[in-house]
């Protein structure tokens, strides 16, 4: 065989490898999530695709007043994926909780809550939602966890847990919600079936409180102030972020007490776990910063320099594959949402959204 | 209290509260009993099963919800139910390991026999001729005001007097009757002697003859005998017949009288009132001229600020005798600017400020022009509060101090009053902080209402006197300084307070009108939803001015409104009778407020100009958003939201001469 029949035969075989590669091209993955700014009442949802990089899907005005910022804060998919829930943290002076649907972005019910509202939650059988009434500025004193009727968007109770709770989750098996503390350096757990609280642990001492309430920072002790509570898929552990004792705590939330704390420099904020449980995604406030720990060895394995300053929420790709952080910015800069690669621990992609970004949240993946 | 007894809990009944380790995942919730009936004070327990896809009872936890808690009291864990009220009712019984699996059950209360009824107006004397309608309200033996209760109404003697189904009462005859509300076996009574009319004639004395659109008459019946002795206690109804000289049907009313005598025409025309006593009518009429206070105005200049939103203004002259202006940012950079406006056709930046914000929504400048203060929201570190400024070189404008002690939930308004700034914080009270020396600023005192959920928007002080805008607390008046009270500003102490009708009470403006009255404008904020609207489209917003007559502290009454309908209320400015509105989507609104105000003043041809500040560049393109306005030297300033700081002028209204 001539050479120049070989060459026409690997020509022949290549086209027909590109056209069976036409017809069933091989599947790009894509991530869809939202993200809050606060500064500037609109949440993004945001795509993700592998080598295109992020882009803003459809920025959703909120909140009712033009000329008041309502401040979106914490966003939430519900597991169902039918509905998304979103704090505003500002009103008059109570803040809401917003329901939409997912894809068509549109208001669905609200309900009023308590003061500054911040995280929303909820457990994966839905009907009802958790959001923390954080009440960044009013007196120190506890504040509460609002209990939300989700078909009725009627606010069933109001849990009274501590002094300025921020960050908070259920556990995987839906029936237990954790939420941090930040003026108490206390974790609390409700119980789904009885809206109460059922245990408290101070994160300092790692034992119980000394009171049920306020613990306040005192001089002798070096505060935590817990941002954030990450639960473990696994169910039996929690990693709490340590704002101001620069450290995060991981729990054993059957033993309810302190297994490991790992040193994380410059104001830990807020967590997730990979959903294979073997990384702990933190970011870092005042070092603007995502920190990666192998949760096997306790490890700081990988440290990604955010493209601004603030950075604040984070979250895992359902396959492992990515972490989306969010990125407040300061005064006029925009908010950034930063795309990176967990097996490069490389940035590779970002996108400005609305100021103050901050609440993120998975929606879906498409194109698997 | 009798306690429910009809349930029987089977084996398979729930521990209502179960671990989440014993949690199985329910296919339906069954509820026993599937309905009940109870009387008020009853105690019922309800209980569910839960079954899994295969029939089977298992356990698993769920919530009981009653919507209406206050009626009907159910435990949300034990689903004991507690009957509070009469009515029908739906218990929700849910599952909270399950997505939407759950039941419900119909509870019915028996509305409990009724024990009162309050029956209006009463008194002695009815006159022969004489029709008043009575209204009954029934209440039952918890107090519970029943509107379902069908009242039946009767007199004793429907000879004498009778009445029909709407409680009008119309005496016949003279002698003793009887009226009688009844509902449920309960009756209210009250007896009323007849009498002759002894109304020979009615007076009716307007305060004027003729007038103009807005214009408040007062009119004035008394009822007389034969020997012009006055009836004092004679029912007089006023009511007016309209001659328009505007026939257009389908018009708004065209004049409105209350029933104090109190009438106003919003179109030009004649207008007889009526004024009507058993018997008896007396009338007047009055003519109605249009109000003619139009006057053109022209654009003199703008401070552009086409890149971010603007939001509030301050005009005042320096010490160096020229006239400056400092305009604030919204959702940006925290960026302050300041002008030189001496010649307002040609506005000049003289400096800026950025801060760490993203809001500096208010600016103020002291009563010297010495210092200026700006709020912080949106600040990088959450901490917010004020920024205190030597603005006595608008050209070199100096930080002079920050404060933000106890003030990190944002300060969204503020006054500066005699070397103190009252800062409203965090949406919940304000704060007073002493700037005697603006190098060191520090707290004094601090003012907080005690209702429920109560916030506050913004404060404006006047005399000393602060007048604070509370949303659904409305106005609250405080002493801070003026004495009258025992105020002062480390010790605010309230005077009195008012809720408007709106509940949206956002900014207020004291006014002490020419006419001795003493008015307070209170201004909604409310959004409006537009369709297809959104980030960088034109916006629209809604709710009106209340304006309210203060002249009695003790009494303030709520008397008139200022309603643009296609737009909302925002900041105002009053001064010489004139009322400065902004007006959102609605523009810049110059209103004259003179004489005394009744109804609403949009439709008594009150407005003297607006103005729509187009700006093909603006942040939005050709969308006025017109956030406040403050009359400066003969001109008005005001600040849009979407393309900075205007400048426009009243020119002098031409009137034609033959």
């Amino acid at each position: 065989m001539k050479l120049i029949d070989l060459a026409r035969r690997a020509a022949v075989l290549a086209l027909l490898a590109t056209g069976l590669a036409g017809a069933r091209p091989a599947a790009v993955p894509s991530y869809l999530f939202y993200v809050a700014s606060e500064s500037d009442d609109v949440v993004t949802l945001v795509r993700f695709t592998p080598g295109q990089g992020l882009v803003a899907e459809k920025v959703i005005p909120v909140g009712w007043l033009p000329a008041e910022i309502e401040a979106p804060h914490g966003v939430f998919v519900d597991p169902d994926g039918s509905t998304w829930y979103l704090t505003l943290g500002h009103g008059f002076p109570f803040g809401h909780l917003v329901k939409y649907a997912t894809g068509a972005d549109t208001v669905l019910g609200m309900t009023e809550l308590g003061l500054f509202p911040a995280t929303v939650s909820v457990p994966k059988s839905g009907g009802v939602a958790f959001a923390v009434n954080s009440d960044f500025h009013g007196d120190m004193k506890p504040s509460t966890v609002s209990v939300i009727d989700l078909e009725t968007m009627t606010e069933l109770d109001k849990v009274e847990t501590c002094t300025m709770p921020h960050g908070s989750r259920f556990g995987p098996d839906g029936m237990t919600h954790y939420s941090a503390c930040m003026m108490d350096d206390q974790v609390v757990a409700i119980s789904l079936g009885t809206l109460a609280v059922s245990r408290r642990l101070d994160l300092v001492t790692g034992g119980p409180p000394a009171t049920n309430g306020h613990a306040g920072h005192g001089a002798e002790r070096q505060p935590c102030s817990p941002t954030w509570v990450a639960p473990h898929p696994d169910g039996r552990r929690a990693y709490v972020t340590c704002n101001k004792g620069h450290e995060v705590v991981e729990l054993d939330l059957e033993s309810w007490s302190v297994l490991r704390r790992f040193p994380a420099p410059k104001a830990p904020y807020n967590a997730d776990v990979s959903p294979d449980g073997k990384r702990l995604l933190v970011t870092q406030k005042a070092s603007a910063e995502l920190s990666v720990f192998d949760l096997e060895s306790g490890e700081r394995i990988a440290v990604i320099p955010s493209t601004r300053t603030v950075t604040h929420g984070v979250i895992a790709s359902p396959d492992n594959r990515f972490a989306f952080v969010t990125v407040e910015g300061v005064r006029g800069e925009p908010g950034t949402v930063e795309a990176i690669d967990l097996g490069t621990m490389k940035r590779v992609s970002t996108l400005d959204v609305g100021k103050q970004a901050g609440g993120i949240a998975f929606w879906k993946m498409e194109g698997r | 209290m009798t306690v429910w007894k009809g349930i029987v809990l089977g084996g398979a009944t729930l521990a209502l509260v179960a671990s989440a380790a014993a949690a199985q995942t329910p296919a339906r919730i069954e509820v026993s009993p599937a309905s009940l009936k109870l009387q008020v004070g009853d105690t019922a327990q309800l209980s569910a099963k839960a079954y899994d896809e295969s029939g089977k009872a298992i356990d698993a936890p769920v919530m009981f919800f009653s919507s209406s808690r206050r009626r009907l009291d159910v435990d949300r864990q034990t689903g004991q139910a507690v009957a509070l009220r009469g009515g029908s009712y739906t218990v929700r019984v849910f599952s909270l390991t399950a997505r939407g699996v759950q039941a419900t059950v119909e509870v019915e209360v028996a509305y409990p026999p009724l024990t009162r009824i309050d029956l209006a107006p009463a008194g002695d004397r009815f006159f022969v001729g004489a029709a008043v309608r009575h209204t009954a309200k029934a209440y039952d033996a918890v107090d519970d005001y029943r509107r379902d209760a069908s009242i039946r109404w009767t007199t004793d003697n429907p000879s004498i007097a009778s009445v029909n189904r709407f409680g009008v009462l119309e005496a016949h005859r003279p002698g003793s009757v009887t009226l009688s509300a009844t509902a449920e076996g309960v009756t209210a009574k009250h007896t009323y002697r007849v009498v002759a009319n002894p109304i020979a004639s009615v007076k009716l004395t307007a305060s004027a003859d003729s007038g103009r659109t807005g214009d408040v008459f007062h009119f004035s019946a008394e009822a007389l005998d034969a020997n012009g002795r006055r009836v004092a206690d004679a029912p007089i109804t006023y009511t007016l017949v309209a001659n328009p000289e505007d026939t257009v049907v389908a018009q708004i009313p065209a004049a409105e009288i209350d029933q104090q005598g109190r009438f106003v025409a919003g179109k030009a025309g004649s207008y007889t009132v009526l004024a009507v006593a058993p018997g008896r009518t007396a009338q007047q009429t009055v003519t109605i001229s249009n109000r003619l206070v139009s006057q053109q105005i022209d654009f003199v200049g703008q401070a552009a600020v086409r890149d971010v939103h603007t939001s509030d203004l301050w005009i005042w002259e320096g010490p160096d005798g020229r006239d400056y202006a400092v305009t604030g940012t919204h959702s940006a950079q925290g960026a302050t600017y300041f002008w030189d406006v001496t010649d307002p056709s040609s506005p000049v930046l003289t400096d800026s400020l950025v801060v760490d914000a993203r809001t500096t929504n208010d600016v103020k400048v002291s009563e010297d022009g010495r210092i200026a203060v700006i709020s912080r929201e949106g600040a990088s570190n959450r901490r917010n509060g004020i920024v205190i400024l030597d603005v006595s070189n608008p050209r070199a404008v100096k930080v002079l101090s920050r404060y933000d002690d106890e003030l990190t939930g944002g300060v969204h308004n503020l006054f500066v009053y005699k070397q103190h700034v009252y800062a409203v914080n965090n949406g919940r009270r304000f704060d007073v902080i002493n700037i005697e020396d603006p190098t060191k600023p520090h707290r004094v005192a601090r003012f907080e209402l005690d209702t429920p959920g109560h916030g506050i928007h913004d404060i404006w002080i006047v005399d000393g006197v602060a007048y604070t805008s509370n949303w659904g607390d409305g106005v609250v008046v405080i002493d801070v300084g003026n004495g009258k009270w025992g105020g002062s500003p480390s010790n605010p102490v309230e005077v009195t307070r008012f809720r408007d009708v709106g509940g949206a009470t956002h900014a207020a403006f004291p006014y002490r009108s020419p006419t001795g009255k003493f008015y307070i404008f209170m201004g909604d904020e409310i959004g409006r939803q537009v369709p297809g609207g959104g980030e960088n489209r034109p916006q629209a917003m809604s709710g009106y001015i209340h304006i309210v007559d203060f002249t009695d502290p003790e009494h303030p009454e709520e008397v008139a409104r200022y309603e643009v309908p296609e737009a909302g209320s925002h900041n105002m400015w009053i001064e010489n009778d004139v009322l400065y509105a902004a007006f959102y989507n609605g523009g810049m609104r110059v209103v004259d407020i003179s004489g005394e105000l009744k109804g609403n003043l949009f439709y008594q041809n009150r407005e003297i100009a607006r103005y729509m500040a187009y700006d093909p560049q603006g942040k939005v393109a050709n969308a006025p958003f017109t956030w406040g306005g403050q009359p400066h030297k003969g001109n008005l300033f005001f600040a849009e939201y979407n393309s900075g700081l205007w400048a426009a002028k009243l020119k002098p209204r031409l009137v034609l001469t033959p």
